[in-house]
């Protein structure tokens, strides 16, 4: 079954458009609008992967990498940042802050799908043969 | 304990009467001795003379004195003296064996008289008649201190520091120099630098402040040396009035904290700019792709072509906030740098490898000239990938026909050695009059002007700033109409 996705995002034109990039590829999403919803609903759903904004109203993304990583049921789930903070060091901290993949947007939506991908197990990929 | 015999007149006595036995033990302190030294009776009875009150540590001394007194009977001597409250008195000194001997062996007794007002005065006057004119022609004020904390000698620059008229710092304490707060522990300081004296620089020590005799503070920086006279030793003092340095470090200070203040102010802006430029464009690239992708549907030539240069267009934008904010960083001082040792030869080829295909589709020759060993150099990895994408992506970009070549070397015979690395291209070449200007920012070359591929015209601007920061230089060579050979010289990094 192709994997349940969680995307955290604030800003609709960007959450609408990653939502249409992985339901065009298969993908269930379900999304929140900032980091108080993605916990609650992590811990409601068990998604299979979180694409998570860094910077969001009220609660932002390092509050969910710290929430998540901390749980015991969720801490294997991969957790993806995906920010327009891309200035230099940016990454680094992103990464040390414990998520498990950094994207800086823009995204590039020829390669988003096969990048997000790589971090699914093949069972949960929505065409397992996909690239070899 | 007192002995039995009658010296009650001794207490009436004017000057300080102390009565000792032949091991320097006090069996008599009269009135005179309580107001000179500070100890009461009690305090003193029964306590060894030298060490209550003389300033030698092993009080040799005073085992002098009752030595020369004893083999004399009768003897005199100059002294100084340490008051209970550790404040420095001179004294003449009588010794006298006393008659009538107790069973328990001799007495002798000691009469002393404060002489430090004329001492001072009588040294006061030795010394301004050999250095006076010396000091009044020195920059600093000076003052002459001797070990009882009087003035001796004050140049006339002193005077005036503190606000003294002629000659009324003479004798005077030193103390009145100093604000309240700082004479107790001034005091000990002084003890402890007669007895191990020594040059201190100015500046040197604890955060000073002088005193006026108006009551006014004013900071001041300090200079001790010891001056060996054959009356006395002196401290000679140097002290300078430094109240406009230090309003000036305070205005330097404050500046300082402005400026990092407002660099980090910057430092927001830029993230924030950043991001907030990035977050739409992430919707129009994104969008843009998902058509091209024709994942919404079919489109038509039309359709695919304007797409394509909303893309385009999208990107170029991209390139112009990342060109401008990496300049910012630059230009703020923001790049960390980060030497480290790799293969140079590497990260050319990596890069070759990844151009190669636009180069190819052009129908441009892509040549590259390596060593044949892999090139170990310290420098920052970043900084030199952006500067060789740049040279070598603006001439597959500005280059028609004919070809592209990428050279490394290393240049062994310098100390540190060097990398050259050089980008040949056969495209249009660089006027003359356009090579001056190619290098700042916004100033493109014709080709780039007719060509219709578009830079951001800040590559090369860039370029050379991440050049000049890794130490090297940027340059170009070119004859109008016979293409361009970019040159980057990095020393290596340590």
């Amino acid at each position: 079954m192709p994997a349940r996705i969680l995307i955290a995002e604030d800003h609709p034109p960007s959450l609408e458009l990653m939502r249409y990039l992985l339901g065009a590829h298969g993908y269930a999403t379900r999304s929140a609008t900032n980091g108080r919803e993605a916990i609650d609903l992590a811990r409601q759903e068990r998604p299979d992967l979180v694409i998570c904004d860094l910077q969001m109203p009220d609660v932002d993304g390092f509050a969910v990498v710290r929430e998540l990583k901390q749980d015991r049921d969720l801490r294997s789930v991969p957790l993806l940042a995906v920010t327009a903070f891309s200035m230099l060091g940016d990454r680094e901290d992103v990464l040390r802050a414990g998520f498990d993949g950094y994207f800086s947007k823009p995204i590039e939506p020829e390669n988003f799908v096969a990048a997000i991908e790589q971090f699914l197990p093949a069972e949960l990929l929505s065409r397992p043969n996909r690239g070899g | 304990m007192p002995d039995e015999v009658d010296y009650r007149w001794i207490a009436d006595a004017p000057d300080a009467i102390a009565m000792v036995d032949e091991a320097g033990i006090v069996h008599g302190w009269n009135a005179g001795a309580v107001e000179m030294f500070g100890y009461a009776d009690d305090e003193a009875i029964g306590a060894e003379l030298g060490q209550l009150i003389a300033v030698d540590e092993g009080a040799d001394e005073q085992r002098r004195f009752i030595a020369e007194t004893l083999a004399e009977r009768h003897a005199t001597f100059e002294a100084l003296r340490r008051r209970k409250d550790g404040t420095l008195i001179y004294v003449t000194i009588s010794g006298k064996l006393a008659s009538g001997t107790p069973a328990d062996g001799v007495r002798v007794l000691f009469s002393e008289k404060d002489v430090t007002e004329l001492k001072v005065r009588r040294d006061s006057k030795l010394l301004e008649a050999r250095f006076g004119e010396l000091l009044d022609s020195m920059p600093d004020g000076i003052v002459f201190v001797n070990p009882t904390g009087h003035i001796v000698v004050a140049n006339t620059q002193a005077e005036q520091l503190f606000g003294y008229r002629p000659g009324e710092l003479r004798a005077r304490p030193v103390d009145d120099l100093l604000p309240e707060r700082f004479r107790r522990a001034h005091k000990g300081h002084r003890g402890h630098y007669f007895s191990a004296p020594r040059a201190r620089a100015m500046g040197a020590g604890l955060e000073l402040f002088g005193l006026r005799k108006d009551g006014t503070e004013f900071p001041v920086e300090i200079s001790l040396s010891p001056l060996k006279t054959e009356e006395t030793p002196i401290v000679m003092s140097a002290i300078r009035d430094v109240s406009e340095r230090k309003r000036f470090e305070k205005a330097l200070q404050e500046k300082n904290l402005e400026l990092e203040l407002a660099s980090r102010a910057k430092d927001r802006f830029l993230a924030s700019m950043s991001h907030e430029l990035r977050t739409p464009l992430n919707a129009v690239i994104g969008f843009t792709g998902t058509l091209l992708m024709k994942l919404p549907g079919e489109l038509n030539d039309d359709q695919v072509h304007q797409l394509e240069i909303v893309r385009n267009n999208a990107r170029h934008l991209l390139a112009l906030i990342n060109d401008l904010l990496n300049l910012a960083k630059i230009e703020a001082g923001k790049i960390d740098l980060n030497p480290e040792r790799f293969d140079c030869r590497g990260v050319v080829s990596e890069i070759a490898a990844s151009l190669r295909p636009q180069a190819v589709a052009k129908g441009l020759e892509f040549g590259l000239s390596l060593p044949d060993q892999p090139v170990p150099f310290e420098t920052d990895r970043r900084a030199l990938s952006q500067i060789i994408i740049n040279l070598a992506g603006n001439a597959i970009k500005f280059t028609q026909t004919g070809g592209v070549r990428l050279t490394l070397n290393v240049d062994e015979s310098t100390q540190p050695k060097r990398l050259v690395f050089a980008v040949r291209d056969s495209g249009p070449g660089i006027p003359e009059e356009e090579l001056a200007t190619l290098f700042e920012p916004f100033v493109q070359g014709q080709a780039a002007r007719t060509s219709a591929a578009e830079g951001t015209g800040l590559g090369l601007h860039l370029s050379r700033k991440l050049a000049g920061l890794l130490g090297g230089e940027l340059a170009c060579q070119s004859t109008f109409g016979a293409g361009a050979t970019f040159t980057v010289v990095l020393p290596e990094m340590n």
